[in-house]
């Protein structure tokens, strides 16, 4: 599904990225942790395609198919998803008009048929209730005057209706109570199945209580240092990363 | 006229087209010709030369045309009451007036004319002997839209004026536009009488050629507890300027002006208003923006002055620009002069690109990169056309917008 091969990037002139190879087969769930500053971030913008985030060399596909070549929106229309760590406000652009116009941007990039207003509103009412954002909350302005748990909320929905084929979250759980924990979880199990893969990045284990990885890899200086199962998440809580950074 | 200053072309052609004017237009003749078309050096006209956009323009009237251009579909479908003036001549179909209007072309000239004070108007005054005359009688509520056309075809400079009177109680809607193929120079002046109580809705929408140089003067005096509506687009042209120049005379009047200017390759525009608040509790908002791409040149001026009677103003204007590229270019000067103790004034002015982070996230959700310009474009202009009463007035502005950015 998704193979990153010896990737670096480099953002202003640093290298951020120092050869990682990661792969993650359709149909699991795979965890990146590590410490602050270890490339987290930088790793999902430049897989998602953000400007000036330098890939200097290495690959990525998804579904066997190189994704670099592609703008931010090709990417998304070939299923890729990126929760932000920290979701822009968008004041004038109204929420319901703007993921519709989106949805069927990639529908119509994939042949598909577009969905229709009606079917449209039909749909993030639905997942509206799942993620707990009220019909008023759809109403504003693109996450205007949402709190930090709001705008998750807010990706979530979007995740919800756009079902990508993979989804990398970046610190989705930051920011959240427990209850909007469980949301997360509830969102991402509803949609897991073996052709969709996730890559949850986290500084916590508590995230992963509710959605139990495949893999965990650890990130530390621009390169996975450590991979292992969902045991390593709780060993990684217990012991820290200071052991990592060293290493890195 | 001064022999210090070397005349235009033009100048030199419109000198003798004023020579045996009658002594009033005569002397407005004079008041222009003591500076000739205003140039970057005179106060409020720093980022709008006319002087030198009309430094080629062709010296002789614009011709007559018979044939104007068809009607824009969504304004046509407004029915609208129409007033055509084609390179300054009017044409005015009086029978067909809507029930409490009254109309026709009469003597141009009249009190509000002293509100103008800038050289141009002068000049309008002098060369202009028939006006589009409009009165709207008292409270009546004239539903039909009033549509005044400015159309320039060909070459050469042409002059109209406007002189609208709402009397007591009475509401109109007007939609004036600027339009046609012409590379020519049209002054328009439009003087308005508001009567106490009255309300007009104003719709500005300037589309001309990108070579046409046109200057609009609006000058009002509003009386008390009257309303007036203003909304204007434009999409500039080699230099457009649209001014206007309001009085509040009477209590409790108030005003809202939005105004959007959307400007492309090395189209120029400026809005510039001066509003004198004479009497206590008027309130007026104010908005500006400005979308600048390309060599486009955005401008916006905008004065207050609250006399010592002006008490209980609450007065509020906020001007921002959007600069698309490096060669884009906005001048705000937004100016405050307050005379009264007891107002409420503020004004603010920003300038900016657009949100690059706002921007891939829209695009990590699958919008283009230029679905996602023009959807933050549109959020940028916001409100802008909200306040336009008549719903499909609105729409027609908004499908402006559309189609302005679909070229963007």
């Amino acid at each position: 599904m998704l193979k990153i091969a010896d990737l670096h990037v480099a953002v202003a002139g640093h290298e951020i990225l120092k050869g990682l190879t990661l792969e993650v087969p359709a149909g699991e769930v795979h965890a990146i942790m590590g410490p602050n500053g270890s490339g987290k971030s930088t790793l999902s913008y430049a897989v998602a395609g953000r400007e000036n985030y330098d890939v200097t060399a290495g690959a990525v596909t998804l579904g066997g198919e190189n994704v670099l070549d592609l703008d931010p929106n090709e990417r998304a229309a070939k299923g890729l998803f990126l929760s932000f760590q920290h979701p822009m406000e968008i004041p004038g652009v109204a929420t319901m008009n703007f993921i519709r116009t989106a949805l069927n941007a990639q529908k119509k990039a994939r042949g598909e048929a577009e969905i229709s207003a009606a079917d449209f509103l039909k749909l993030i009412r639905a997942k509206a209730k799942i993620v707990g954002l009220s019909d008023e909350k759809l109403k504003r302005p693109f996450n205007v005057g949402f709190s930090g748990g709001e705008k998750k909320r807010m990706e979530m929905l979007q995740m919800a209706i756009f079902e990508p084929k993979f989804a990398i979250m970046d610190e989705t759980d930051s920011g959240l109570d427990i209850d909007a924990l469980k949301m997360v979880g509830d969102v991402v199990n509803s949609l897991r199945g073996p052709a969709r893969g996730f890559l949850v990045i986290t500084h916590y284990q508590r995230l992963l209580d509710h959605i139990k990885p495949d893999r965990v890899h650890v990130l530390a200086g621009g390169r996975i240092v450590k991979s292992g199962g969902p045991e390593l998440a709780k060993a990684l809580e217990e012991s820290g990363y200071e052991q990592f950074i060293e290493a890195a | 006229m001064s022999t210090a200053r070397a005349l235009s072309a033009l100048e030199t052609a419109l000198a003798k087209r004023a020579e045996g004017l009658a002594p009033a237009r005569a002397q407005a003749f004079g008041n222009f010709a003591r500076t000739g078309f205003p140039n970057r050096r005179m106060e409020g006209w720093r980022w709008s030369d006319l002087s030198a956009a009309l430094r080629d323009a062709e010296p002789s009237s614009a011709p007559i045309h018979q044939a104007p251009p068809p009607l824009a579909d969504d304004i046509a479908g407004l029915k609208p009451f129409e007033i055509r003036i084609v390179n300054g001549r009017i044409d005015i179909a009086a029978d067909a007036a809507p029930e409490g209007m009254n109309c026709g072309v009469i003597d141009a000239g009249g009190d509000i004319m002293e509100l103008a004070g800038n050289p141009v108007a002068a000049l309008n005054a002098a060369m202009v002997k028939k006006a589009a005359g409009i009165e709207i009688e008292k409270d009546v509520e004239c539903a039909q839209p009033i549509l005044i056309r400015h159309i320039n075809e060909g070459a050469g400079f042409s002059f109209a004026q406007t002189m609208m009177r709402l009397r007591e109680g009475a509401r109109a809607t007007v939609i004036e536009t600027f339009e046609g193929a012409g590379a020519a120079f049209h002054s328009h002046s439009f003087y308005l009488a508001l009567k106490e109580g009255a309300a007009l809705d104003r719709t500005l929408i300037c589309e001309a050629n990108p070579d046409a140089v046109i200057h609009s003067l609006f000058a009002s005096r509003i009386e008390a507890g009257a309303m007036f509506n203003m909304t204007a687009l434009s999409i500039g042209a080699r230099l457009s300027r649209h001014e206007a120049r309001m009085q509040f005379v009477g209590a409790g009047a108030r005003a809202n002006i939005a105004t959007a200017a959307l400007l492309s390759g090395e189209r120029h525009n400026d809005f510039t208003s001066a509003i004198g608040f004479l009497a206590e509790g008027c309130e007026t908002r104010q908005t500006h923006k400005g979308v600048v791409r390309d060599k486009g040149r955005n401008v916006f001026q905008g004065k207050f002055q609250v006399d010592r009677a002006g008490q209980k103003t609450d007065a509020r204007m906020n001007a921002d620009a959007l600069l698309l590229s490096d060669t884009a270019e906005t001048n705000h000067k937004p100016e405050l002069e307050i005379y009264a103790d007891d107002v409420q004034c503020a004004h603010g002015a920003t300038s900016g690109a657009l949100d690059e982070r706002a921007l891939f996230y829209m695009r990590q959700r699958g919008l283009s990169e230029r679905e996602a310009r023009a959807m933050l474009i549109e959020a940028f202009i916001g409100s802008t056309f909200d306040n336009v009463a008549h719903p499909g007035v609105g729409e027609a502005l908004r499908h402006r917008v559309g189609k302005w950015l679909e070229g963007a």
